[in-house]
């Protein structure tokens, strides 16, 4: 899924960074040094246990009772709707996968490994697929309840699943990339209110559900994680937009109260049977996700220790904080990955030179970028040179010129301007960034004095919008006069087939820099037709093929997350896979 | 009387009417899309032109500007069912003023939600603003032109040249982020906590009240000083009366006539709705909804705040008129 | 916020080109005149005049200061004077004590000089106030003009309008309209920091104008009926004279007063517009170093403190210096 809500801002600055690991900064004089030590979150869930069983193992030491608070400052205002099928942003994800709604699949985290693992959850396993991936059956488990005691039969389910193809404007979500791509008939088929629900490709049979693909896909397990994929009431109770703010919960929790940029309050759901289910539990009464939240009083919340801060989750640390937050917090300060890349996008065909394009890649201040906008080199942003953020399946690393490391080099870049037969000066790069914030502007500054250092011309664009609007839309004014775009994208899955083709292939709507190689194309249908054990491989392969041969892109960075926790919060984890806390294994401290 | 107010809100009605009309064709014909913030909104900013125009046509924007206008005068009077997917209808009862973009609620309803933060913010503050206001001009009046007058009236001169965003902010940072000298600031129902209520809007009532309530203290001391220099006062003097009754009785209360008339308007703006206290102490009341809706553009609401806070500013303008005639016997109002 | 008001309504002021009550024993001194003395006895007024002569001449010549304390707002790589992990500067404050080469330190996270900064910041409040507190002038004057003199229905269209504007949320309607007025150019960047920065006088010109119009329209309805006017009329002196020969000399003070208790108005508008999110991008401005020093307020106090003060004490002195003209053109004053 493409990182949005809380990109917005940063991703705007014209997003940031590739390598210099750890930027420990040359800190001088008597001020407090604190070194950036990243701790990796586990893999993002490459790991599958198809045989795992409900009840959750208990948590060591956990107890039920008190309310989970939760602070998610700005630009993060949470959902707009609640509607299962609509859910595709992190934050919305998190949530409500985690807490309210169930789906065929689910992520469990596994203690051991420390690695979040793929569970069978609404289904009794992970889904029996025929031989090449275009039918895949799924059988529902007895004993699921919805919140309101009566039991969600398999019909539920496929009404659900039907649904995520529907059409209408307030059922939008991942099943428009997914169910439509892969369920067989799914283009010619508006969704069950417009074309009802005889639909040939989704058929029940008993607690059987049976899915017929229109082309291989193997992954149908893990798109089933979504809660899209799970049951939704057919009747006029589950229509949108009304369902968005009163769904029917399946999971542990449902919705008490929910305000769109306010507040959600869950509470327990008393028909949510744990011995269903394998990976979630039902610790705290209650669960209070408070959006929209003001940076700095939230993070002062946390810095003052405060009677309700003991029981408060922050999902963003702001990094102006950060100091006095591993002061005040120690251990409670979390930096945790979420499988995430940032890029930037030289256009393929405004800037054919690859030379060019790579003296671009030394010219580029990852660091002092990054600082400017408010991130913190070697913490919420790490550096590498694949395409692939670290958790990815079949993830290598690679040089992506080869012999020589990328970093903010400007000699090197002056020298590949040369080659390419450019004088300091003449050529220019034009970009855009975020005007609307100090942050965006700050970046904006950065990135044009080493630019220009390294021997290029600039010409910034400001926009207070979104910045995709400029990045993805053809049509809009600046796009046009860009010859760099970035974007900042995040796995759905820990498969590479939601990340690179999405990205790289000809066409697509986030490759932001119109690359098209007939050759990588070809290959990315290959790929998705290779054993299903040869593919992680394939795609690294492919990773590097991408930037050692054609160079289409800046790695600026993976993004990571900022978290801090209160004294009484206890097994604060998180989940890689879905790059947020773990929000089903938590519990509140007695006092 | 009866002509007067009648007129007057036939002048109010019409700036309303206007005030309509051009939010509607501002955002109409305004640089972007109508729906555009709705589309990134509801895309998580995957807005693609494609589902742009189907939220176009969902919300009626491909239909004549003057028809959809019609709908939406229409629909204040009336009431009207909203469509928002291919089949799906939200009912939005008179008055409507839309649904909101961003959560498809009436915006009336979410308007009527919001109004008690609103209130008790303008109404604590309210308080604060004639109690301090008044009593303090009234004792700088009667102590006029000694030291503690002419520091209070500096002091007062001096505070409200402090510009009030930062004065709000300064106050938020270190009465309550860094020292926690007040309960931390937010809105809790009365109905719910009263004591929550009662502390979560101590500081943002200090802060609206006391800064707003320099203005009065000058104008009040004004007020006073004209009222205790009138032959009227002269003669109760003169008849012996203590000086406090004096003050009190017969000089508070010509002074107040014009106190009330001002007062009234400034409620009004505080009623509209207080953007910056809202924000800065986190309640969630008018003023941060309007903040919000302008930007995602949530049109509907944009226009419901601008005509809320037109309405109460209007109607507030009539009453002090009519307040001033019933007050002021010397007035005439026609 | 609500921009000048009640002060200036709530005075009236006498038209000074009727005979006045002079102080006694000077007889012959023009109202003019006997202003300028009071003021000029008033130390107040002149301390805060002081302060807004120096705030006038660091707007005029920020640049040259700024080469002459040897600060710049040229923007380094961050690394250079940033510990890019605490993003607090390397040296000054706050941990660090005086930075000869940076008086004020360098902004947390970008490292650009904050001397620089606030000299330019200074420039920017100053010319939005002052250019946006002369156009709404000259719009309320001419409107209160025409429509107190002309009377009947330009009168009644006129005062519709006024009330209309008076109506509408101000904040509201200039945080939708600057994006709305500034989106129209965006392709051309250079133009687009111009057109935000004119957007935003825009703004303040479109809801700052009524209160003088009001103002005025009120002094011309009672100087219309004065002898001279009538006297003017009889003798069939057309009306664009009589308004620019007769009336407007008349009300130079009321204008003046308002004019001088609307500059400090437009400062603290634009630090709370910045401070919303509305304002000047392509220059520094105080209100947009608040909005972006809030966030270390705790860690770097410095940081905020320095626009927090430069806008405090430019607004105090011209209101001080508004509030001290006005009682010196008041002949009711008993300084």
């Amino acid at each position: 899924m493409k990182r949005s809500k809380s990109m917005a801002a940063v991703a705007g600055a014209a997003a940031l960074f590739t390598l210099a690991a750890c930027g420990g900064g040359g800190g001088g004089g008597d001020q407090p040094q604190t070194g950036g030590e990243f701790q990796e979150g586990g893999a993002a869930g490459e790991l599958k246990d198809p045989d795992a069983q409900g009840p959750a193992d208990p948590i060591e030491g956990a107890e039920e009772g008190g309310t989970l608070n939760v602070l998610l400052p700005l630009p993060d205002e949470g959902p707009t709707t609640l509607d299962p099928t609509a859910g595709w942003s992190v934050t919305d994800n998190s949530i409500l996968q985690n807490l309210v709604f169930r789906s065929l699949t689910t992520f469990k985290y596994d203690y051991e490994t420390d690695e979040m693992v793929l569970v069978p959850d609404l289904a009794t396993d992970l889904g029996t697929p025929n031989e090449d991936f275009t039918e895949w059956t799924f059988t529902i488990k007895d004993g699921i309840r919805w919140e309101n005691g009566d039991p969600v039969t398999a019909e539920d389910v496929a009404f659900g699943m039907k649904r995520s193809m529907a059409e209408s404007a307030d059922l939008q979500g991942p099943g428009t990339k997914y169910s439509k791509t892969y369920f067989e008939g799914a283009e010619d088929y508006a969704g069950p209110y417009v074309d009802g629900e005889d639909f040939p490709g989704i058929t029940v049979d008993g607690s059987d559900i049976t899915i017929q693909m229109s082309q291989p896909f193997p992954e149908m397990d893990y798109w089933g994680s979504f809660m899209a994929m799970g049951p939704v009431p057919s009747g006029p109770e589950g229509e949108a937009p009304g369902y968005g703010n009163a769904p029917l919960a399946t999971g542990p929790y449902k919705v008490a109260e929910f305000r769109s940029g306010e507040i959600l309050r869950l509470e327990r759901n008393d028909e949510w049977d744990p011995e269903t289910d394998a990976s979630r539990h039902q610790y705290p009464d209650e669960y209070v996700f408070e959006f929209a939240q003001d940076t700095t009083s939230s993070d002062q919340v946390m810095l003052n220790n405060t009677e309700q801060s003991q029981t408060t989750v922050l999902t963003a640390l702001q990094g102006s904080s950060y100091q006095q937050a591993t002061e005040a917090l120690g251990d409670r300060v979390v930096p945790a990955s979420q499988a995430c890349t940032s890029f930037w996008n030289p256009d393929y065909e405004k800037i054919p030179e690859k030379e060019v394009r790579q003296a671009l890649a030394f010219a580029y201040p990852y660091e002092d970028a990054a600082a400017a906008a408010g991130e913190i080199p070697g913490l919420t942003r790490t550096f590498g040179e694949p395409i692939l953020p670290p958790g990815m399946a079949g993830r290598e690393d690679y040089e992506a010129i080869e012999g020589e490391t990328i970093e903010t080099d400007p000699e090197r870049a002056r020298e590949l301007l040369a080659e390419a037969g450019f004088e300091p000066g003449e050529y220019e790069i034009r970009f855009s960034f975020t005007n609307s914030t100090p942050e965006g502007r700050a970046a904006k500054e950065q990135i044009e004095t080493a630019l220009e250092d390294a021997g290029f011309a600039t010409q910034a664009f400001g926009y207070g919008g979104s910045p995709y609007d400029v990045w993805t839309d053809p049509d809009n004014n600046i796009y046009k006069e860009l010859n760099v775009r970035g974007v900042a994208w995040c796995s759905d899955w820990p498969s590479a087939s939601t990340f690179i083709p999405a990205l790289f292939e000809t066409g697509q709507e986030y490759n932001t820099g119109n690359f098209s190689e007939q050759a990588v194309d070809d290959r990315i249908g290959e790929i998705s037709g290779l054993p299903v054990e040869e593919q992680p491989a394939a795609w690294a392969d492919l990773d590097r093929t991408i930037r050692q041969d054609y160079f289409p892109t800046l790695t600026l960075g993976y993004l990571n997350n900022l978290f801090a926790y209160g004294e009484r919060v206890g097994n604060f984890q998180n989940d890689a896979a879905q790059g947020f806390p773990n929000w089903r294994d938590m519990y509140v401290v007695p006092e | 009387m009866f002509a007067f107010i009648v007129k007057r809100l036939l002048a109010g009605l019409l700036v309303l009417g206007t005030l309509v009309v051009s939010i509607f064709v501002l955002f109409w014909y305004g640089p972007r899309s109508p729906v555009q913030g709705l589309c990134e909104q509801r895309t998580n900013n995957r807005c693609t032109s494609e589902f742009r125009a189907q939220l176009e046509e969902n919300f009626g924007y491909n239909n004549p500007m003057l028809s959809e206008l019609g709908k939406y005068v229409g629909g204040i009077f009336t009431g009207r069912d909203i469509q928002l997917g291919a089949s799906t209808f939200v009912e939005c009862s008179a008055p409507c003023l839309g649904l909101s973009y961003r959560t498809f609620v009436p915006a009336f309803d979410e308007l009527i939600r919001r109004l008690p933060a609103t209130i008790s913010l303008a109404v604590g503050a309210a308080v604060i603003i004639l109690l301090v206001g008044v009593t303090s001009g009234v004792l700088a009046a009667r102590r006029r032109g000694t030291v503690a007058d002419k520091a209070l009236v500096s002091a007062t001169l001096l505070m409200s040249s402090i510009p009030y965003v930062l004065f709000a902010l300064l106050i938020y940072l270190y009465l309550n982020v860094i020292n926690e000298v007040f309960p931390e600031a937010g809105y809790t129902p009365l109905t719910e906590n009263p004591v929550a209520w009662l502390s979560g809007l101590l500081l943002p009532w200090l802060a609206l009240g006391l800064y707003n309530s320099t203005q009065y203290t000058r104008f009040s001391r004004g007020a006073m000083i004209d009222a205790l220099s009138e032959d009227y006062i002269r003669t109760a003097r003169a008849k012996g009366l203590s000086s406090r009754t004096v003050t009190f009785k017969h000089g508070l209360r010509s002074a107040l006539v014009p106190i009330v008339t001002i007062f009234g308007i400034d409620f009004a703006f505080l009623l509209a709705g207080t953007i910056f206290t809202e924000i800065i102490f986190g309640i969630n009341g008018i003023g941060r909804w309007g903040l919000e809706a302008i930007q995602i553009e949530d049109f509907p609401v944009v226009q419901t705040t601008v005509l809320f806070g037109a309405i109460v500013v209007i109607v507030a303008n009539i009453v002090v008129d009519i307040l001033y005639g019933v007050l002021d016997p010397r007035v005439r109002i026609s | 916020m609500t921009l000048p008001q009640a002060e200036v309504q709530t005075e009236s002021t006498a038209a000074p080109g009727a005979p006045k009550k002079a102080p006694k024993a000077i007889a012959g001194k023009s109202p003019t005149r006997i202003a300028f003395d009071r003021l000029r006895r008033d130390w107040l007024a002149m301390a805060s005049l002081v302060v807004v002569l120096g705030f006038a001449v660091i707007a005029v010549f920020a640049g040259q200061i700024a080469s002459l304390l040897g600060v710049s707002l040229e923007t380094p790589l961050a690394s250079e004077r940033i510990n890019l992990i605490s993003q607090l500067p390397l040296e000054g404050p706050p941990f660090g004590g005086y930075d000869p080469e940076h008086p004020f330190g360098v902004a947390p996270r970008v490292g650009t000089d904050n001397l620089a900064v606030w000299l330019y910041g200074a420039r920017t409040s100053m010319i939005i106030a002052s250019t946006a507190a002369v156009l709404s002038t000259v719009v309320g004057v001419i409107v209160g003009l025409l429509a107190g003199y002309l009377g009947g229905v330009v009168d009644r269209v006129l005062m519709f309008v006024t009330d209309l504007f008076l109506t509408i949320p101000f904040l509201l309607a200039a945080l939708a309209l600057a994006p709305i007025l500034s989106d129209r150019f965006g392709t051309n960047p250079e133009r687009l920091g111009e057109v935000q920065f004119y957007s935003v006088i825009a703004v303040l010109v479109i809801f700052g104008w009524m209160t003088m119009a009001r103002l005025i329209r009120g002094e011309v309805l009672s100087l219309r009926e004065r002898e001279f006017i009538q006297a003017a009329r009889a003798i069939g002196v057309p009306t664009h004279r009589i308004l620019r020969k007769e009336i407007l000399p008349n009300l130079v003070a009321p204008i003046v007063v308002a004019f001088s208790l609307a500059l400090p108005a437009y400062v603290a508008a634009e630090a709370g517009l910045s401070y919303l999110g509305i304002g000047v991008t392509d220059r520094p401005s105080w209100g947009q170093t608040v909005a972006g020093a809030v966030t270390w307020f705790d860690v770097y106090p410095q940081y905020l403190w320095q626009p927090v003060i430069g806008i405090v004490l430019l607004v105090i002195a011209l209101n001080l210096l508004g509030d001290a003209i006005r009682d010196a053109l008041d002949p009711k004053t008993r300084r």
